[in-house]
């Protein structure tokens, strides 16, 4: 039993069937169901945990449908709803593949129900008030029209009102005045009616997103060795290499599913710089991913199936190379990124690309060149002068200067003096003003504001490594909008010994606060 | 009848195959590049043979400017047809200390933003990994790495095998180390470069001018062919590479150049106005 806190009582959540024979109920204080049953084993509910754990109990079952989602209108975990739309012929039939689903759930001691209908809606109802039953359908609405109304997934208080009317049943709602109802009980009520009688379509989001290539072994005995997986996923990237190939397509993400005997699937993605079908290349993206893995890999008591599908998929033409040709190597070029991308992660391999902007550090963005865009043509034009390297942040240097725009004579940086003999400048730079809310801001790290290198181990492959527009991130100093801070005035200059060096100023002499000196960049 | 005078290079790479030990994949490579009528003194060392290892060492992080601009100036010697692509790898954690390269700032060292592949990565043994793995690929020219740590991972037997690679695949590879110390290593060519006083703009004395290199190589393994007396050089990058300059020739005036010639004016700027009249 289960116990959660509403209400600032300790009150039961949930409870298994022996429990509620023995006259417990949800929703009664815990003092009170410990005195009905003294040896009552007791645990709190963690809701978020109990959602996480149901949703990887949700992947595994894609090994019966590609279409597997949680049924999140009612609570975050309990309802699963599968799409057998063309699958239910492989398990013999719809009653055979209930009972398949079902049996092999209640084999390892999990309560279920299950129903199969034409509608989310009212396999939902059928489920939970009328168990097993397959409802073709002709017999929807006749069969649904039994059900009292709690089946159409209503809130307590619409239930305890439609009670109160005497409306007990679906049935008896069907002829009732549409508006009536809806004025009375909210719109949910005829949303949830029409949905449960397929008057609108209720949308499923599937958890894993649907391939449709993929290549798939099952095991007669489970397999641990992370070895014997990627062999596996050898073996697969050949079939699924062919498949692809007598289509004429490639793909460019590879996901691979590992269903473990104990109902959780592990997932592994890689991203391929270019559509690609060539089995040896995948693979040896697996195995560099796989290398990354550490300690995340947890075959527990085995892996009983073995998926990879095939993403994005786009068509590749067979290019034989001829004897006269000039082969670029750009394919070389775009594996050994895919190699360097799956083994050091996607924001590690990075090109630089120009943007249209004259602030240094937003001019150039760092995409991972596995996933390029086409560049800004207005970028590149008469580029300006500007240093070899850049520091990530600036870093204040204590300067002095020539008041009011003079360079600098002397600075002190990461505690050296240094003299300056040389010097050019200013270029000014200041805020675009056409980008609202954006001002010239110091950049915190890790840089141009791009986002930090993490290794991105999110199974789901929707999420590209792209990187969005870098967040405007500010140095609380130079919050409030000031014509006299937000404008940078850069300086190269070189000391006594030829180290070169790019300092900009904030600020401006005279202003009401003095102004800051940084140290952006170095000169060869 | 005389018979034809044995070749004496030839000769000296048989006696050392049968003496001391069989030539090794890197040395083999060596013997068949020592081409004829080559510059033979340092400033033709600037446009070395691809498939060496070089180490370029600056005395302090704070040089990394330099260190890069004069790898970079090396590197884009080896840029062909075949091999467009160069290679930068860095551990992450040392961005803020030495500064991550800059894509606009590669222009002046005649290089796209996009000629550049950044590697931002997390260990040792990966950064090693990834460039052995780049070295191997056939379309890049040159793998430059930038270290500011001297971890342990990169010793002998470690750079030995960079060079082997380096040897095999025709890719040079550079390692651009910082500190007075030197470690034993396999490197071929080792630079030792600082940073030099430059000599102005050519109408402003007192702005800093063309970058200046004071160069000295430290360390020269490319067989008899390639030996010079030379050690020290001052050098200026121009638009036309390394240029050779004597340091005690200080012009005082201006430096009287032909003028640039004047950079081809890009197409969307010229055509804006006639469209809108």
């Amino acid at each position: 039993m289960l116990w959660e806190k509403i209400k600032g009582g300790m009150r039961i959540a949930a409870l298994d069937h022996a429990a509620s024979l023995a006259g417990l109920s949800i929703g009664q204080n815990i003092s009170d169901a410990r005195a009905l049953v003294p040896g009552l084993l007791v645990l709190e509910h963690d809701a978020d945990f109990t959602a996480h754990v149901f949703s990887e109990f949700a992947d595994w079952h894609s090994n019966a449908s590609p279409i597997v989602a949680v049924h999140d209108t009612m609570a975050p975990y309990g309802d699963l709803i599968l799409d057998i739309t063309g699958v239910a012929h492989l398990f013999g039939g719809e009653e055979r593949m209930l009972s398949t689903l079902i049996g092999r759930l209640r084999a390892i001691g999990y309560s279920t129900e299950g129903a199969i209908a034409d509608t989310v809606g009212a396999a939902w109802a059928f489920a939970h008030f009328d168990p097993g039953r397959i409802v073709p359908e002709a017999e929807l609405e006749a069969s649904l029209a039994h059900l009292p109304v709690n089946a159409l997934r209503l809130s307590e208080a619409q239930v305890g009102g439609l009670n109160q009317m005497g409306l007990k049943t679906i049935g008896q709602l069907a002829g009732r005045d549409r508006k009536a109802l809806q004025a009375r009980f909210g719109a949910t009520l005829i949303l949830r009616l029409d949905q449960a009688l397929g008057g609108i379509e209720e949308r499923v989001t599937p958890r894993i997103p649907i391939a449709e290539y993929h290549a798939e072994r099952r095991f007669a005995e489970p397999i641990g060795y992370l070895d014997d997986v990627l062999m596996t996923v050898r073996d697969l990237a050949i079939q699924l290499g062919v498949r692809l190939g007598t289509q004429a397509l490639g793909a460019q993400s590879f996901h691979l599913f590992l269903y473990r005997v104990d109902h959780k699937v592990m997932t592994l993605s890689v991203n391929a710089g270019r559509a690609t079908r060539d089995p040896g290349h995948i693979a040896q993206l697996f195995v560099n991913r796989s290398e990354r893995l550490e300690g995340e890999y947890d075959a527990g008591f085995g892996i009983d199936m073995i998926r990879l599908a095939a993403g994005s998929l786009s068509p590749t033409q067979d290019v034989q190379v001829g004897a006269f040709e000039i082969d670029d190597g750009a394919e070389d070029l775009a594996r050994l990124y895919d190699r360097m991308t799956s083994r050091l992660g996607p924001l590690a391999v990075v090109r630089s690309k120009p943007v249209d902007t004259h602030i240094p550090e937003r001019a150039v963005k760092l995409e991972p060149v596995v996933a390029r865009t086409t560049d800004d043509p207005n970028a590149l034009l008469d580029p300006p002068l500007r240093p070899l390297r850049l520091l990530p942040s600036p870093e204040p240097v204590e300067v002095i200067a020539e008041v009011p725009h003079g360079p600098p004579l002397r600075m002190i940086w990461r505690r050296v003096s240094y003299r300056v003999l040389k010097a050019s400048g200013p270029e000014r730079i200041e805020a675009e003003w056409w980008r609202t809310g954006k001002r010239l801001a110091i950049l915190t790290p890790p840089v141009f504001g791009e986002a930090e290198i993490a290794p991105q181990d999110h199974p789901d492959p929707a999420k590209k490594p792209v990187r969005a527009e870098p967040p405007a991130q500010h140095v609380s100093t130079l919050e409030s909008f000031d014509p006299e801070t937000t404008v940078r005035d850069y300086y190269v200059v070189e000391d006594e010994s030829g180290r070169r060096f790019w300092v900009f100023r904030v600020g401006l002499y005279g202003a009401a606060s003095p102004p800051r000196w940084y140290l952006h960049g170095f000169f060869a | 009848m005389p018979r034809p005078k044995p070749d004496l290079d030839g000769l000296r790479a048989q006696i050392a195959a049968l003496e001391r030990r069989p030539v090794l994949a890197d040395g083999a490579a060596l013997v068949s590049q020592g081409r004829q009528g080559e510059e033979n003194d340092l400033l033709g060392l600037l446009k070395a043979p691809p498939g060496l290892l070089h180490e370029v060492f600056a005395d302090e992080h704070r040089q990394s400017g330099t260190a890069l601009g004069f790898t970079l100036g090396l590197a884009r010697a080896l840029l062909t047809q075949n091999r467009q692509a160069l290679i930068y790898l860095q551990l992450s954690a040392e961005a803020q200390e030495i500064g991550l390269p800059y894509g606009i700032g590669f222009s002046r060292f005649g290089l796209t933003p996009d000629t550049l592949v950044i590697g931002r990565i997390g260990t040792v043994p990966e950064l090693l990994w990834a460039l052995e793995e780049s070295l191997a690929c056939r379309a890049v020219a040159g793998v430059v790495v930038d270290l500011a740590s001297h971890p342990k991972a990169l010793d002998f037997t470690a750079s030995r095998r960079i060079s082997m690679r380096a040897a095999a695949a025709g890719t040079s590879a550079f390692l651009i180390r910082y500190g007075t110390g030197r470690e034993a290593s396999a490197a071929r060519l080792r630079w030792h470069v600082k940073p030099g006083v430059s000599a102005g703009q050519p109408f402003d004395a007192s702005a800093p001018g063309n970058p200046r290199f004071a160069i000295e190589i430290e360390k020269l393994r490319l067989g008899q062919a390639r030996q010079t007396e030379q050690h020290h050089l001052i050098v200026d990058w121009t638009e036309n590479g390394f240029v050779s300059v004597d340091p005690l020739k200080r012009p005082l005036a201006p430096l009287r150049r032909p003028a640039a010639p004047s950079r081809p004016q890009p197409a969307a700027l010229g055509d804006r106005l006639s469209q809108a009249s």
